[in-house]
């Protein structure tokens, strides 16, 4: 299914029939791919938006939540099935698109899908709006007051391209609301959101019709503007300078969320550093290295390691360099183009510097040939992201104070911390790593494997966008609890009120 | 003893700087013995990294990073004329350059800047757009134009002053050097270059400067977000100025190196051939390309880490492996583009967030 032209762009039928294309290379130039793309102006965006708005009106009117949740959890499970051509596309697809190996992609595609499946996207809204009816009529909430939730109108979403499946479950947040959908792809993995699009519509043509997949150079000021002034949601993954820029074009009224570049880090405690259990442990670490090859903001860049387990810090890093080499063919890397292989060498230069000095009881683990994976480990706490494409820094430390302080600069910029300890251990250690602030603290090896109905950034994933409708019984007494105490209420002839 | 053998050293380097018929690879091996003495830590990675030294070639080049987290140089703290100082970070202090004396470093920079941009012996008031060596004593930078504008120029006016840039001083001395019909020289990075044309547009100012005015510029765009295409950074300069574009040369060079590489343009017009791709690479420096993830050296043409053998450098070790990625066409480097990577990378948090190795050095 790899041959001929890629349509990386999604516009309903009306739409498709007037819209012009192009095709254009993306990728590197030794190994681009040709993808025909469809034309975006400044004119036609504010069509486009309107037609979006029809599409959803018309919804509404015709499919309940529910319905559309079952929908969308069909599609789910033809990305979750092997042999549907949906599948096979994505897969085929995004391994052209060069950026990950295809066990890799698979991974991703499991994980992203399966949550969706068999009632997921119905127990997800459950979760954040109480109950998934709520979207269709009131509805108790747990304080027994009825309630209605609405999705925005229509919601523009930005995409970036670091990790395979990104554009997945934003799709279905906005979808799942009965809220259309603009979304904009990156130039790295334009490919997985246009065919998400259009299996949605093979499933159920209005609710296809109800979504556009349009891909332009981000940072194009008239597109973004004509874009961002319009929409009454955004929600926007990207760089610094990107993130910036949107959040200054994007209409005031608009809610807005936008998720900015991050990394994760990991603890394991002495708790979990037995003999025994030590090569499942390293395999936990490695696995969450490995998968997307440090592109996300999951990854974890360094790995704080206490001392006084029954195997020390420095055992455990031999373990997790065996577990990398392993997964040089169990989950293989996508080799780093050479301005990323030549951060990684300078980075295992430095290591082998500060080794040379040991300074900090540097030593250097690393592949025997390549940059295919890189540890450096050291004696104590510190936060430095490292330059990813398994790269990883393992520090040996005493206690999680040390670890707390370390990050305490660095918090805005780490996503997750995979925690592995056991027991109480495992409680008291979370709490400390939750009060830093850091959005999600998780179990090594889960990393990868946010839940649905997490945060990311710290923010639920439909909450941010639901407006409510209150229906109250009126019943509730005026002006209680705020009058101070009748004794204190000298009544004078002057100031006196009605009881 | 020592500062004996560095005085001998400096006068044989700077004899081969200058030009004299001298072995630059048994010179380069001595440089070598004496840096592995003289500087303890770069002494310690050597004998960490193990095998003999025979050629230049294997000479153990310092990771530029380490100038950031270590002491680098052969003469003592505090006994040094100057520090240049390389970009901080976010975590990282910014690295440091120490020279006792800046005898080697200025024979090589003059040199240099003479044969590129003055390869007609023009002696021309120059407009430096940054500031004066006293406003940025710690930049190589700025003690370059200083050098340059002291030894080379008939004059010249410094117009960013007190950190701000002030464009009213560069408009007039522009215009009066239009006025006597004299051709100048300008100096300065690409980013200050780059908003003083794009003011010159928005205010619609213009100038016809005379034919044989010119401009050294340097630094590029990176880790700024800004992206500065060299065609029409070039253009500019002719559509705003009245310079030719081949009188518009780029620089590369860092802190960490005693000399600097200079596109071809303007010498290839003085001697009246077509200009070759790339920069110049100074004959007392060798740079080799090695490949990226095996490190062995690269043929001829193929892109790879660059790695620089720079016998400017007399007191801080003479190898240099950067994170700069270019390729080696008829002996002239050729950097890689400048894709705005960081930004493309998406939710993950770029690197040169925290360890910016930027080479700027303003």
């Amino acid at each position: 299914m790899t041959q001929g032209l890629f349509d990386a762009f999604y516009l309903p039928p009306a739409l498709a029939e007037t819209a012009e294309t192009s095709v254009q290379r993306f990728g590197p130039a030794h190994d681009s791919v040709e993808l025909r793309l469809a034309t975006v102006s400044p004119a036609v965006i504010p069509d486009w938006i309107e037609a979006l708005r029809t599409a959803r009106a018309e919804l509404i009117a015709q499919r309940s939540a529910a319905e559309v949740h079952r929908t969308l959890e069909r599609v789910a499970q033809r990305f979750q099935n092997r042999d549907d051509a949906a599948r096979r596309n994505a897969v085929d697809w995004l391994a052209r698109m060069g950026r990950f190996s295809p066990p890799m992609i698979e991974q991703a595609l499991m994980d992203t899908f399966e949550p969706l499946t068999s009632g997921g996207v119905s127990r997800w809204v459950a979760s954040e709006l109480g109950s998934a009816s709520a979207l269709d009529a009131p509805t108790p909430d747990r304080h027994g007051v009825p309630r209605l939730a609405f999705g925005p109108e229509w919601m523009l979403q930005i995409y970036a391209g670091n990790v395979p499946g990104l554009p997945v479950w934003p799709f279905y947040s906005a979808l799942a609301m009965r809220t259309a959908l603009f979304a904009k792809t990156s130039s790295q993995e334009p490919v997985l959101a246009p065919l998400l699009a259009r299996t949605i519509a093979e499933e159920d043509p209005l609710l296809g019709a109800c979504a556009l997949v349009v891909w332009w150079k981000g940072g194009t000021t008239e597109l973004d503007r004509a874009a961002l002034e319009r929409a009454p949601a955004v929600l926007a993954f990207g760089g610094e300078n990107a993130i910036t820029s949107i959040a200054r074009e994007a209409n005031p009224e608009a809610k807005v969320v936008l998720q900015g570049p991050k990394v994760s880090v990991a603890y394991v405690a002495s708790s979990s550093l037995t003999r025994t259990g030590l090569a499942a442990l390293a395999a936990r670490a490695a696995y969450d290295i490995a998968l997307y090859d440090q592109q996300g903001c999951l990854s974890p860049h360094a790995i704080y390691v206490e001392r006084g387990g029954q195997v020390g810090p420095a055992a455990f890093a031999s373990a997790l360099g065996g577990a990398l080499e392993q997964l040089r063919d169990g989950l293989p890397r996508r080799t780093p183009g050479p301005r990323e292989a030549a951060r990684v060498q300078l980075y295992r230069a430095q290591a082998h510097f500060e080794e040379a000095l040991d300074d900090r009881g540097t030593r250097v683990l690393a592949s025997a040939e390549g940059t295919d994976w890189t540890l450096v480990y050291e004696d104590g706490a510190r936060f430095e992201p490292t330059p990813a494409y398994r790269t990883v820094r393992v520090h040996a430390i005493s206690k999680p104070e040390e670890v707390v302080e370390a990050l305490r600069p660095a918090v805005p910029w780490i996503e997750a911390i995979g925690l592995d300890a056991k027991g109480s251990d495992r409680r008291k250690l979370a709490a400390a790593f939750a009060a830093t602030g850091v959005p999600r603290v998780t179990s090594l090896g889960s990393l990868q494997r946010p839940e649905l109905t997490g945060t990311h950034g710290g923010v639920h994933r439909l909450l941010p966008f639901v407006r409510w409708s209150t229906i109250e019984s009126g019943a509730a007494k005026r002006g209680t609890g705020k009058r101070p105490p009748a004794k204190s209420r000298r009544p004078s002839g002057k100031n006196r009120k009605r009881g | 003893m020592n500062s004996e053998e560095l005085r001998e050293l400096e006068r044989e380097l700077v004899g081969l700087v200058n030009g004299a018929d001298v072995d630059a690879e048994a010179l380069s091996l001595r440089l070598h013995r004496f840096q592995t003495r003289m500087i303890p830590e770069y002494g310690a990675y050597v004998r960490h990294l193990g095998g003999t030294v025979e050629t230049w070639r294997s000479i153990p080049a310092v990771p530029a990073s380490a100038f950031r987290t270590h002491d680098l140089s052969a003469s003592r703290n505090g006994g040094e004329a100057v520090v240049f100082e390389t970009s901080g970070t976010t975590i990282s202090l910014p690295g440091r350059v120490r020279l006792r004396s800046t005898r080697l470093y200025e024979a090589s920079l003059l040199r240099s800047f003479s044969r590129h941009l003055l390869p007609d012996g023009a002696r021309l008031r120059a407009v430096v757009f940054g500031p004066t060596r006293e406003e940025a004593p710690r930049s190589s930078l700025w003690f370059m134009a200083d050098r340059v504008v002291r030894e080379l120029c008939s004059g010249g006016v410094w117009i960013v002053q007190n950190g701000e840039p002030r464009w009213d001083l560069a408009d007039a001395e522009l215009a009066r050097a239009e006025e006597e019909r004299r051709p100048i020289l300008l100096l300065g990075t690409t980013l200050l270059f780059q908003a003083y044309l794009d003011r010159c547009d928005r205010k619609r100012v213009r100038f016809r400067l005379r034919a044989g005015s010119r401009a050294m510029d340097t630094g590029g765009a990176k880790g700024t977000g800004i992206e500065i295409r060299r065609k029409e950074f070039t253009f500019a300069f002719s559509r705003v100025l009245g310079i030719s574009p081949s009188h518009v040369v780029n620089e590369y060079g860092m802190a960490e190196m005693g000399s600097q590489f200079y596109e071809d343009r303007l010498l290839a017009e003085h001697e009246r051939r077509p200009a070759r791709e790339g920069f110049v690479i100074p004959p007392w420096v060798r740079t080799r390309v090695l490949h990226p993830e095996t490190m062995r050296e690269q043929p001829g043409g193929a892109l790879g880490v660059l790695v620089h053998y720079d016998l400017a450098n007399l007191e801080t070790p003479l190898a240099v492996q950067t994170e700069d990625v270019g390729a080696l066409v008829n002996g002239r480097l050729i950097l890689e583009g400048r894709l705005p990577e960081a930004e493309r990378r998406g939710c993950s948090l770029p690197f040169e967030r925290f360890v910016d190795r930027e080479r700027a050095r303003s």
